[in-house]
């Protein structure tokens, strides 16, 4: 089995009109036994930035840390916030640091940049990223993912529709996965504010 | 020492089988000799190439690509195949179609390798050729689809490359949709899809077909959503698997016979 695979786990994130959604499964993993079923995958990096991150969950937890270190360290030494895209390149470079022995991740990153235009982008283990205006997968599920996302994602969603779009994505995909689901975070993000939900899901 | 002559005890085997490694460096000098089973290794890394030998062998199966998809309603059946063959990352045509013909109610829509495939096909036609001349009518929908399990398990230790799925109206007129392993192990189930972008399509139809995950009110599908629900299908798959494309062969099965649509699709 390799290693990405060994946590499980899955995460989409969808452009809107003015907004973005960031979707992930909460499963923790060992192999096909569960462990935990509240196992955090998207962490939010500021107001508008959000960053989903799958793959082996030690590095998930570190990558996650290390992040919100340096975009702290940012906001000190710059005195303003991070733009998305300046996020994401940051993360490439992290990435690449450790080519030769990597942080066993594929993140997603989403956000609004500082017209509140959405932004997307994905990246694999070593950092090659992909910048995309509708939507993003990463995890265990990806050919499931996106199958979804590509029949059912339309351009220019608000954010009520954006949310069901994005729920009903995740959850089919899941539910068709043995080492995704066991419960969902969804979180929208408009330029007004930040609403996360819970999803109720199949807990199997 | 009353040991009978075929046994050893296993003290004396294990120190017959010592290796001779402890003895040191070779008694003459032998700078340009290497003696294989005495020198050390530690300073290779062996990657399972020169250790233990392995062989190149010839594969008799090759995957010629293509998903297919089928979905049961009410009265009738919609059952879809993609037209590209490929070996490898070369398409060897756009044009070879993955449904074939069983009966004038059952369609075997199958992906894999194609010349198991045909085999395949050709081996049920003689079959059922030989129980229409016996029994004077066609064979029913539910026995073409024993049929083609027990022959996909005659093949059990040499399978057929064959994902097959198969669509027809059973005896009582409603759709009936079967769903195969390479071995033969089948189920009637509400739709099918497989072949290389079945991941694709398999959460797609659980949510608009079976309405999994959806709280409102399940509706039955007409033949014109159907149609219209696998046609977007396929755009997906086409779109994200390199295997499908090119088009999409759909052939509707309702009483009154087996209509036939081609639906073009990307040829990247």
């Amino acid at each position: 089995m390799s290693i990405l695979q060994y946590n499980g786990g899955a995460i989409i994130a969808m452009t809107g009109k003015d907004c973005v959604a960031i979707a992930s499964d909460t499963r923790l993993g060992l192999q096909q036994q569960t462990v935990a079923c509240d196992f955090q995958k998207g962490f939010k990096m500021n107001d508008k930035l959000y960053m989903g991150v799958t793959g082996l969950a030690t590095d998930v937890m570190t990558l996650s840390q290390l992040l919100k270190f340096r975009m702290n360290l940012y906001k000190l030494r710059e005195d303003r916030e991070m733009k998305p895209a300046v996020f994401s390149a940051l993360l490439t470079s992290i990435l690449y640091e450790k080519r030769f022995g990597p942080y066993f991740t594929e993140p997603v990153v989403a956000g609004l940049d500082e017209n509140n235009q959405p932004f997307l982008s994905a990246m694999d283990l070593i950092g090659a990223p992909v910048s995309t205006s509708d939507f993003v997968v990463a995890g265990t599920c990806t050919p499931n993912l996106y199958g979804m996302c590509e029949t059912m994602y339309r351009p220019d969603m608000s954010p009520d529709e954006l949310f069901e779009t994005i729920s009903q994505c995740l959850l089919a995909s899941c539910d068709r996965d043995a080492l995704s689901g066991w419960g969902a975070v969804v979180t929208v993000i408009t330029p007004e504010g930040v609403t996360t939900r819970k999803l109720k899901g199949r807990m199997d | 020492m009353a040991f009978n002559m075929g046994q050893r005890a296993p003290a004396q085997f294990s120190f017959e089988a010592q290796p001779m490694q402890a003895q040191g460096p070779p008694m003459f000098s032998s700078e340009g000799v290497t003696n294989l089973s005495t020198e050390p290794k530690s300073d290779q890394i062996d990657h399972g190439v020169t250790e233990n030998p392995y062989e190149r062998r010839f594969s008799p199966y090759d995957f010629n690509g293509g998903t297919t998809l089928a979905v049961a309603g009410k009265d009738f059946v919609v059952v879809a195949g993609d037209t590209r063959m490929s070996t490898g990352y070369e398409i060897l045509s756009r044009k070879v179609p993955k449904l074939h013909k069983m009966t004038s109610k059952c369609v075997l829509a199958a992906a894999g390798c194609k010349t198991d495939v045909d085999t395949l096909k050709s081996m049920l036609s003689i079959r059922m050729k030989m129980y229409e001349h016996d029994m004077g009518k066609e064979m029913s929908t539910t026995a073409v689809a024993q049929m083609l399990s027990n022959t996909l398990y005659y093949r059990r230790f040499f399978p057929y490359y064959s994902f097959n799925v198969l669509a027809g109206l059973d005896s009582e007129g409603k759709g009936a949709v079967f769903s195969y392993d390479a071995i033969g192990s089948y189920e009637r189930v509400p739709f099918s899809a497989s072949g290389s972008g079945q991941s694709y399509i398999i959460p797609l139809m659980d949510n608009i077909v079976t309405y999994k995950t959806r709280l409102d009110e399940k509706v039955e599908l007409s033949i014109e959503e159907t149609v219209s629900i696998v046609k977007d299908a396929f755009v997906t798959a086409g779109e994200r698997d390199i295997y499908t494309g090119d088009g999409v062969l759909i052939n509707i099965i309702t009483a009154t016979g087996i209509t036939s649509e081609l639906f073009p699709l990307k040829k990247d």
